[in-house]
């Protein structure tokens, strides 16, 4: 039997390897950590107009999320309260009704059920109004970025990002009008934990100069080396950037500027770019405009990767197994031929035919491996490096450091440790039993 | 007799010359492989989406053609590829670094290409539409199977041709496979 305790030291610089692969400590998530989490769920841009809805997931439940007739956001459990076949099959669209495959039972947008075909045949009449989709009991947006949480009591949506909204803000509101998400998010499976993911998009930007060393230049690492920051405005969330010199040219500044799209994407795109930076200065103030982002993650499993501009969610389906999201974000007022350039600055690199995603998820699966293995439990992983090097800085959130340091990591895996702590004897129980079944 | 004559000696060029790309990409020669496209190239994979049934197309063949399930490069979706002889430079350059890490040891593929029917000729070019079957091993992991469709365009050079647009429509529900990377 597991002991908490033992998963997570004290000071969070070893991890045991059954954090990442015991079915055990899988079911303990569920409740601990997504029973209790503010959940990304999609982007208002997404569902624009009455009828608009995407697939969504918390964990391992799928969700509709989706635009009510009276414009307002609803997400619920997809799955029919008649024998609980899910009642939406398409991954987006706009539409008056979800029509059950089974018995037909019809549901608006918003979840609530409309109509039973075989009412009329029977004499007792079921009661409609309770018999409605699961909501997801809590809904909140922030800069269009909707989330959703089981957690009933859970802090307000804006405390729970808390000074994370500085460094997303960077980014978000360089943009008039916003940004939006292309398309349907590509989604596909690893057989890796759902926390290395997280992990690596949290701030493990130091794997780069190594796993990626055929493909990413020596400059570009040497300037993450020199002016590369890691900032953890509160644990489990964590935020790494570049915080370049005063008077660096634009070239080398602005955003989307090293991507492969801007690169060979010729001058339109260039003088889009350039107009942004210029503005930047005035929207979000001197230091984050000078901040050229790496990888950010909000607890406990959304990330950005800014420097590509995609973002991605690491849903869990096991102990060994996730199915990766991931989004191209582009700015909603781009003229379209801009869009389609930036929108690769995402998939030349990242994503399921990812360039540098390959070689990632290569390493999460061998890191799967690792940590399912049988006498070794003495030996838990190493999280040490850069203990203490965190420090407040004058000007940003946080504690920040280099990019070396693993703070990023030991405060997420504090943070996972009380939440599985959190658990309470009843849910144990029911995990349990669940084990039994 | 002639013209009848001409498209199997079409017919035979253009699948000969899919074996030998075949054959250069499952021995691992990807430079040569490289000297078979164009610099002008598109390469291109669309990603798949599940639509919903449009109720007004109900009896039609239209209703569920393939079409409105790819996010392709033409439209304001997400495709999952969309390259150029830049971005092919760079798969091709790195299979031969002794840091790429995650390619080592290689995985050890197998293409076979078949249905390969010529669309149109005009001039130099060539419309050809194929599919693949490609074998996937890869050490320390698992086997997997890839499955697709190739739409080319392709120019005559010389006895042989290039590449000069190739769309890789990949037939997946669930993405499972360790990435969608590959030279298809
Ligand atoms: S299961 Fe949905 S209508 Fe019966
Ligand atoms: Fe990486």
């Amino acid at each position: 039997m597991i002991k908490i305790s033992d998963l997570v030291s004290d000071d969070a610089a070893y991890i045991s390897r059954r954090a990442w692969s015991d079915p055990a400590v899988y079911q303990l998530e569920k409740h601990g950590v997504f029973g209790k989490a503010w959940l990304f769920l999609g982007h208002e841009t997404q569902i624009k107009h009455p009828g608009d809805f995407v697939q969504a997931y918390m964990c391992e439940t799928p969700i509709i999320l989706a635009r009510g007739e009276d414009n307002k956001i609803y997400a619920n459990i997809n799955s029919c309260s008649h024998r609980g076949l899910p009642v939406c099959r398409a991954d987006h669209g706009n539409t008056k009704r979800f029509v059950c495959p089974y018995h037909n039972w019809s549901y608006k947008v918003d979840g609530s059920l409309v109509a039973i075909p075989q009412e009329k045949m029977v004499s007792q009449k079921p009661d409609k109004n309770t018999l409605g989709l699961k909501p997801v009991p809590r809904v909140e947006s922030w800069q269009g970025m909707i989330f959703g949480s089981f957690d009933e009591s859970i802090e307000p949506l804006d405390s729970y990002l808390g000074d994370m909204r500085f460094y997303l803000d960077a980014f978000f509101d360089r943009f008039e009008n916003g940004i939006e998400f292309a398309g349907a998010p590509h989604r596909w499976t690893i057989n890796a934990n759902w926390k290395l993911p997280m992990e690596n998009q949290l701030g493990d930007v130091n794997h780069g100069p190594f796993l990626h060393s055929a493909v990413i230049p020596a400059e570009a690492n040497q300037e993450i080396f020199d002016v590369g920051l890691s900032a953890v405005p509160h644990p489990g969330h964590g935020a790494t950037f570049r915080l370049m010199p005063e008077g660096t040219p634009n070239e080398n500044m602005a955003w989307g500027m090293e991507g492969m799209g801007a690169i060979l994407g010729g001058s339109e795109v260039k003088e889009y770019l350039f107009e942004i930076q210029a503005k930047a200065k005035e929207r979000v103030g001197d230091i984050r405009a000078r901040m050229k982002g790496l990888t950010y993650g909000v607890y406990p499993n959304l990330s950005f990767l800014w420097s590509n501009t995609s973002f991605k969610v690491s849903h869990p389906r096991g102990p060994g197994k996730v199915e990766y999201w991931s989004w191209s974000a582009i700015p909603a007022d781009a003229p379209d031929s801009v869009k389609k350039i930036l929108r690769t600055n995402y998939s030349s690199f990242f994503g399921p035919g990812g360039i540098l995603e390959q070689e990632d998820s290569e390493a999460w699966m061998q890191q799967f491996i690792g940590s399912n293995i049988d006498f070794a439990d003495d030996k838990p992983y190493y999280y040490g490096l850069g203990m203490g090097d965190e420090k407040p800085h004058p000007e940003l959130p946080g504690m920040v450091s280099s990019t070396a340091n693993e703070y990023y990591a030991r405060a997420f895996f504090k943070r996972w440790r009380e939440a599985l702590e959190s658990v309470s004897d009843q849910d144990a129980n029911r995990i349990a039993l669940a084990e039994v079944r | 007799m002639s013209a009848q004559l001409k498209r199997i000696e079409q017919q035979f060029a253009i699948e000969q010359f899919y074996y030998r790309e075949a054959r250069m990409l499952d021995n691992r020669q990807y430079q040569q492989w490289f000297a078979l496209v164009t610099e002008s190239i598109s390469y291109v994979m669309p990603s798949r989406v599940n639509k919903l049934v449009d109720n007004r197309l109900r009896g039609k063949e239209e209703m569920i053609s393939i079409d409105k399930e790819l996010e392709r490069s033409d439209d304001m979706g997400s495709p999952i590829r969309e390259e150029g002889y830049a971005h092919l430079f760079v798969r091709v350059d790195r299979a031969y670094k002794a840091n790429s890490w995650a390619e080592n040891p290689p995985a050890r593929t197998r293409r076979i290409v078949g249905n390969v029917e010529i669309l149109s000729v005009e001039e130099n070019t060539y419309r050809v539409t194929s599919n693949f079957h490609l074998f996937f091993a890869r050490p320390g992991s698992d086997n997997f199977i890839y499955s697709g469709q190739r739409n080319d365009r392709l120019i005559v050079d010389g006895d042989s041709f290039k590449i000069d647009a190739r769309e890789v429509i990949m037939d997946y529900a669930n993405i499972d496979v360790p990435t969608l990377g590959l030279l298809f």
